[in-house]
């Protein structure tokens, strides 16, 4: 669990539409089947902006440090990758530096899971929930909190204009121990 | 006047000149208010798309030409409730449905899309018995499951039929010939005096315009021409079994009427003008019937309006062949009628034996000799019941799902015949219900190749690229049938999944949205909508995509099977396996829909049925490896696991590549404590390539499996 060092400069891809993000097949955004919620937030800059597709909305912060983004499933899922997007050339001061990441089953067992540092990033961010034992290589939780320690230029408040998380895809047929892989299998496996 | 615009307005309907059409019939209505313009008005805005217009024009109006076609209109509409009222033979109007076969297909409609099935049925069966070359009322009673066999839908009765009115149509033409003579015989009478001469002379030209062209012949004359032959009354023009649009019906109807007022001028002329009737001209007759009946067949194949069938059949107005060629409509014959005084009786004669050779260019028939009548009628009439006789019983199998039958039944088509886009896309869908996507891709490529701009049944053919995981043919395939016609459903449905292919499942709802929003009835493109749904786990909205299909179509079974899905994926197993049960109720040999069954089944712990389900599948197909994978998974649940084994043993050769075979293999030698060969399949399990999510499993299987080793291996140290 020690903290990593500093992560690079993560190029983000600016071109707008759906597949901005490369993101793997096998995984797919979870967020939606959460409940969102923040520490604090300024008027006009809410949790919403986070959600909203919308890069040039953010949220920004409005208490004291650490700020947390809470996301809350109902039930346990298996998560793999959390992605933000962050930019230091529009918000400096305002850019997160040091997050963390816990991960439990609600907000009084939380344990870190991933620490990471940001220098200067512009763009979408990707944090791998995967530890270092191939093992764990997803994370089964009720609840994520994403945790920003301090910012660049010593800033107070932050800004983060978007957050995804992502998780491997379901077993399109139900109730099978294992996924399919070979064409004979899957092309009798669903009807359309 | 009034004659000069009636026919200049036909002869643009002709020229498909619509704009013109309506201007001026709509001055021709406003000079000369009579039931007969009102209906060629209200004709002119069906043609141009106007349905809205012809609507309120005709509301109100009582006679069943008018009748039938404000029931058009109101189906056009959306308005069922007015077209049925329209249509529907009560006390005010006559007994009859306006229209005869064109008129209870149309009321068959009516139910059908109001979901009353019983009636529909009824009706189509009905339009079946006045038109026995009315295909798609067998159609639609096809995908009702209601169809009879074929073979005697279009089997001798038919034949009679046929024959019957083929006889007072020849009898028609002879008086027509008869006509034409009397015509030449006094070139100095104008059209008026003409009409004149063969009926009542008391009648002035509105009345005659009236008989010509109008249905309200008067229930009177109604009544006599059906006590005195039913069978010419409404049943005349059997070669109108296409109505690929229903828009295009209303010339049909109108040949009907133009014959009917002919057969009511006969009768009020006595009996001498009949014995006069010149036999010869008979005998070139013939060609024009069987041509008809040849250019309705091949109408019927090829979903061409009517209109061009009945072209042909202007030739015993005696036109020119290249006038009647360029003139496709049967509005065309009536106006030709009127101007008749300028033919000559020997050209006609000439033109049209000339006409029927142009037409007997396409089928080998040989009309052009002038051989005996009532033969050349009769082979003409089984040719075309025997094709359809075939047609028809392929179609019937496909729809009940005997795809086998379906197939066997196609091949014995000409291969002419065969090699049209109609009857490719039937055998194509019938590989599709078998589940042999291969050689259903092949079928559909070459129906496609050889009709790039019909796009009917693209949509199936989409789904078989989507099976066979073809992302570069199926977005050409979408982006081709785009730039042919953005507004059909099925070039949204493939583009649809296309992108569901690419597991954008936001972007292929929308597509699938906006095919459904181009006509509401496609009933695949709900099923595809529920499908997208579910995949985005949204298990509400696909139920309610689902039972929308199942409202328009509930013998859709695919609908059924993804309705038993979303259950399955709530764990409301009970449900599920109902929805299943429906599914296979309409299509028993479907294995895919067995397994689920069986899984269902499973989890509901009825084990011993879910094992019988499975068996069953594996004899419906013995090429899907499936059913033995489920099985042997239950038999793991249960316990039993040297059977599971041995099934999963004889699946590995069916499917190397497979690694979930080797993971259960792998979890069944744990159980079983061979530890070696338990390691020995988890790992060419995870050699296979499996997804992260299984691959982290089968790591940690393996893990588990070393530990006990290892204990033990420290206990004895």
């Amino acid at each position: 669990m020690a903290t990593e060092s500093s992560e690079s400069e993560e190029e983000g891809k600016i071109r707008g539409g759906n597949d901005k993000l490369i993101v793997d097949d096998d995984l797919r955004e979870m967020s939606k089947n959460a409940a969102w919620s923040v520490s604090s937030s300024k008027p006009g800059n809410g949790v919403n902006t986070l959600r909203d597709d919308n890069l040039e909305t953010y949220w920004q912060s409005d208490g004291l440090q650490p700020h947390l983004i809470n996301i809350q499933f109902q039930k346990k899922v298996k998560l793999q990758l959390v992605v933000l997007y962050v930019d230091f050339k529009l918000d400096e001061s305002y850019t997160p530096s040091k997050i963390s990441i816990r991960a439990g089953d609600g907000f009084h067992n939380l344990k870190e899971i991933k620490s990471v540092e940001l220098v200067k990033p512009t763009g979408w961010v990707c944090v791998s929930l995967s530890g270092t034992d191939p093992r764990e290589f997803f994370v089964n939780t009720f609840m994520l909190q994403i945790a920003i320690l301090s910012n660049h230029l010593n800033g107070r408040d932050t800004h983060i204009r978007q957050i995804k998380v992502y998780g491997p895809r379901p077993n399109p047929i139900p109730r099978q121990p294992f996924h399919f892989t070979s064409m004979e299998f899957l092309t009798y496996s669903t009807l359309r | 006047m009034e004659t000069l615009l009636a026919n200049c307005v036909e002869k643009n309907l002709n020229q498909f000149m619509f704009t013109n059409a309506i201007f001026l019939s709509e001055r021709l209505f406003a000079q000369f208010p009579s039931e007969v313009n009102l209906q060629l008005l209200a004709r002119c805005y069906l043609s141009n798309s106007q349905a809205y217009s012809a609507y309120y024009i005709l509301k109100g109006s009582k006679t069943s030409q008018s009748r039938y076609l404000f029931a058009l209109s109101c189906l056009n509409l959306d308005l069922l409730g007015e077209a049925e009222a329209a249509l529907s033979p009560s006390e005010e109007y006559v007994e009859e449905v306006p229209g005869g076969a064109a008129g209870h297909y149309l009321l068959g409609l009516i139910y059908r899309y109001a979901g009353r099935k019983k009636s529909s049925i009824q009706q189509f069966k009905m339009a079946l018995s006045f038109d026995p070359l009315c295909w798609e009322a067998y159609r639609e009673l096809c995908s009702l499951g209601a169809a009879e066999e074929a073979s005697t839908v279009f089997g001798n009765a038919a034949s009679q039929l046929l024959q019957k009115t083929c006889v007072a149509q020849r009898i028609h033409c002879s008086e027509r010939a008869f006509i034409d003579q009397l015509t030449n015989s006094d070139k100095a009478s104008k059209d008026t005096s003409l009409w004149q001469t063969e009926h009542d002379p008391g009648e002035n030209q509105q009345d005659l315009k009236t008989k010509q062209l109008g249905a309200d012949i008067l229930p009177v004359t109604d009544k006599k021409l059906n006590s005195s032959s039913h069978r010419n009354g409404w049943d005349t023009n059997t070669p109108s079994p296409v109505l690929p649009q229903v828009l295009d019906a209303p010339p049909p109807l109108l040949y009907k009427n133009m014959r009917r007022p002919t057969m009511e001028g006969l009768m009020s002329v006595h009996g001498e003008s009949r014995n006069k009737f010149v036999s010869e001209e008979v005998s070139a007759e013939v060609p024009e019937e069987s041509g008809r009946r040849r250019s309705a067949r091949i109408a019927a194949k090829r979903k061409i309006p009517m209109l061009q069938s009945y072209g042909k059949d202007s030739h015993w107005l005696h036109l020119s062949p290249s006038e009647s060629n360029c003139v496709p409509s049967l509005p065309s014959m009536i106006g030709k009628c009127r101007i008749q005084s300028s033919k000559e009786a020997t050209t006609s004669g000439q033109s049209r034996s000339d006409s029927g050779s142009s037409v007997d260019n396409e089928e080998n028939f040989n009309p052009s000799e002038s051989s005996s009548d009532p033969f050349k009628v009769i082979s003409g009439i089984s040719g075309v019941l025997n094709l359809l006789k075939l047609l028809g019983d392929g179609h019937r199998h496909l729809l009940m799902y005997n795809c086998q039958e379906a197939l066997l039944v196609y091949q014995k088509l000409s291969q002419k015949q065969y090699n049209t886009h109609w009857v490719l896309l039937q055998v194509g869908k019938a590989y599709f219900e078998l589940q042999d996507y291969f050689k259903a891709d092949s079928v559909f490529t070459l129906a496609h190749q050889m009709s790039p701009y019909a796009l009917e049944g693209m949509d199936t053919y989409s789904t078989v690229l989507y099976h066979l995981k073809e992302e570069m043919r199926l977005g050409y395939l979408a982006k081709e049938l785009i730039s042919i016609d953005r507004l059909s459903p099925e070039s949204w449905c493939a583009l649809g999944n296309c992108h569901s292919l690419r597991k954008d499942h936001e972007t292929a709802l929308k597509m699938f949205q906006r095919a459904i929003q181009l006509n509401e009835r496609f009933t695949y493109a709900h099923t595809l909508c529920g499908h997208e749904y579910a995949a985005l786990e949204a298990f509400e909205d696909a139920e309610r995509c689902y039972r929308r299909a199942l409202s328009i179509d509930t013998r859709h079974y695919n609908a059924w099977y993804g309705l038993g899905m979303t259950y399955l994926h709530q764990e409301k197993y009970e449900f599920a396996q109902h929805q299943f049960q429906q599914a296979l109720r309409i299509n028993p040999r479907s294995s895919v829909i067995m397994c689920y069954s069986g899984i269902a089944l499973h989890e509901s712990k009825r084990n011993d049925e879910a094992l019988k389900m499975m068996e069953k599948a594996i004899i419906a197909d013995a090429r899907n490896p499936l059913p033995k994978y489920y099985k042997a998974n239950i038999l793991i649940s249960l316990g039993d696991y040297h059977k599971a084994k041995k099934v999963l043993e004889e699946l590995k050769d069916c499917a190397p590549q497979e690694s979930s075979v080797h993971g259960l293999l792998g979890k069944i030698y744990k159980e079983l404590k061979l530890y070696e060969k338990a390691v020995l399949h988890f790992g060419i399990a995870l050699d296979l390539n499996p997804p992260p999510s299984d691959a982290v499993k089968i790591k940690a299987y393996m893990e588990k499996l070393t530990l006990p080793n290892e204990l033990e291996m420290e206990e004895d140290l």
